[in-house]
């Protein structure tokens, strides 16, 4: 007996879960919400469970745009469990910007639908591979801003999410990788990156998000350098939204 | 068999039968292997850029697609590194596909049907090798 197609597996309804993991903001000793990153979860139990394996299997389908619409389809849905002041944070990519024209009048329709205010969204541009239509990117991304939504930059530092990207997204987040987070405090160079990304995001008048803060160490190593947007294991992993609703810093959100 | 020795031991097989690939991975697992099953070229493809393997056992024409995309699987993986052991298991093995499938890096070539304990002698001995 032969597998049904694994594709096809992935478009079935609720076959992608969502679980939630908080960007906390950091003032003094408080700590709350600033928005909550949606990430997608390929069906369990198959070899694309992790979203980066699914996501690598999409784009070697061609699949790419369509299963980005699906995980936006499944967060949108998953997300109405959270409290209505709630930002989001969605993981797009930038060929799927770019190449499918009605992606902004699909995250519109999808956003009515599901009673979410499109101005709660923060699109999180994720890439992988370089060619695509910038011009058409750009109008996407004027498109999203105009609509209320904010721009966030995903793994800066690493691969695509370059200089280069940085100029052609302008976002309004810089979300700097867990590979130069974790483990900063006692890496003066890792440190040193931090505290030039921190200083590149201010003439965009844009925020620094650091990813895998892991310790104390690493909270102390970011908040150094005044990044005060942080995300990471010390604050929990990603948990359903049934989960997240429980956690005891829900009523700082 | 000795225990090959815990999840380090990590198999991607790729098989769309699957009455040939569930009972292999069961093997395997109990064997204390870990074992990640794809049925496409592309999932196979898709799973050897974000993790590592020690070795990969690859069919050379999967039914669906009737192509030799395990070989295209075996390039692909080559592309990416070069010590990763590589089983190509087939029904459909000719010279050329023997000659081509060794040319592109692979550690042997067994035609299908293949005694389990027989593969897991072949697989163990040489991701004891990669040890």
């Amino acid at each position: 007996m032969s597998h049904p197609c694994l594709i096809d597996r992935i478009l079935e309804p609720a076959a992608l879960s969502v679980r939630f993991q908080p960007v906390y903001e950091i003032g003094g000793n408080a700590v709350r919400w600033h928005y909550v990153e949606c990430l997608i979860r390929g069906p369990e139990g198959t070899s694309v469970e992790q979203p980066e394996i699914l996501f690598e299997y999409a784009r070697k389908k061609n699949r790419e745009a369509e299963v980005d619409r699906a995980c936006v389809s499944t967060i949108l849905g998953a997300a109405q469990c959270l409290p209505g002041s709630t930002r989001l944070g969605i993981n797009v990519h930038a060929s799927t910007l770019a190449m499918d024209p009605e992606f902004l009048t699909f995250l519109g329709d999808a956003a009515r639908q599901t009673g979410i205010a499109v101005d709660r969204l923060v699109i999180e541009i994720v890439e992988h591979a370089p060619p695509w239509d910038v011009a058409a990117f750009r109008n996407a991304l004027d498109g999203l801003r105009s609509i209320g939504a904010k721009v966030a930059l995903d793994d800066v530092g690493l691969g695509q999410s370059n200089f280069m990207m940085i100029l052609e997204c302008r976002p309004s987040y810089f979300k700097i990788d867990r590979y130069f987070v974790h483990g900063a405090r006692s890496d003066f160079y890792r440190r040193a990156v931090l505290a030039s990304v921190a200083q590149l995001a201010l003439p965009f008048a844009a925020r620094v998000v650091a990813e895998g803060v892991e310790t104390e160490a690493d909270l102390e190593a970011v908040r150094a350098v005044g990044i005060d947007l942080v995300q990471g294991y010390l604050f929990g992993e990603p948990r359903t939204g049934a989960d997240l609703k429980k956690s005891t810093l829900l009523g700082a959100a | 068999m000795a225990d090959p020795g815990g999840p380090k031991r990590q198999i991607l097989l790729l098989d769309d039968e699957a009455a040939i690939s569930a009972p292999v991975a069961r093997y395997f697992r109990n064997l204390g292997c870990s074992v990640d099953v794809a049925a496409e070229p592309e999932e196979a493809e898709a799973l050897i850029v974000h993790r590592r393997y020690g070795l990969a056992i690859l069919d050379v024409r999967l039914t669906r697609f009737g192509n030799a995309e395990g070989l295209e699987v075996l390039r692909q993986l080559r592309k990416r590194d070069h010590w990763t052991n590589v089983i190509i298991l087939s029904a459909y093995i000719s010279p050329e596909v023997e000659e081509e499938a060794i040319s592109l890096g692979a550690d042997a070539v067994l035609r299908k049907p293949q005694p389990l304990a027989d593969l897991a002698q072949l697989a163990l001995a040489l991701m004891g090798d990669a040890q």
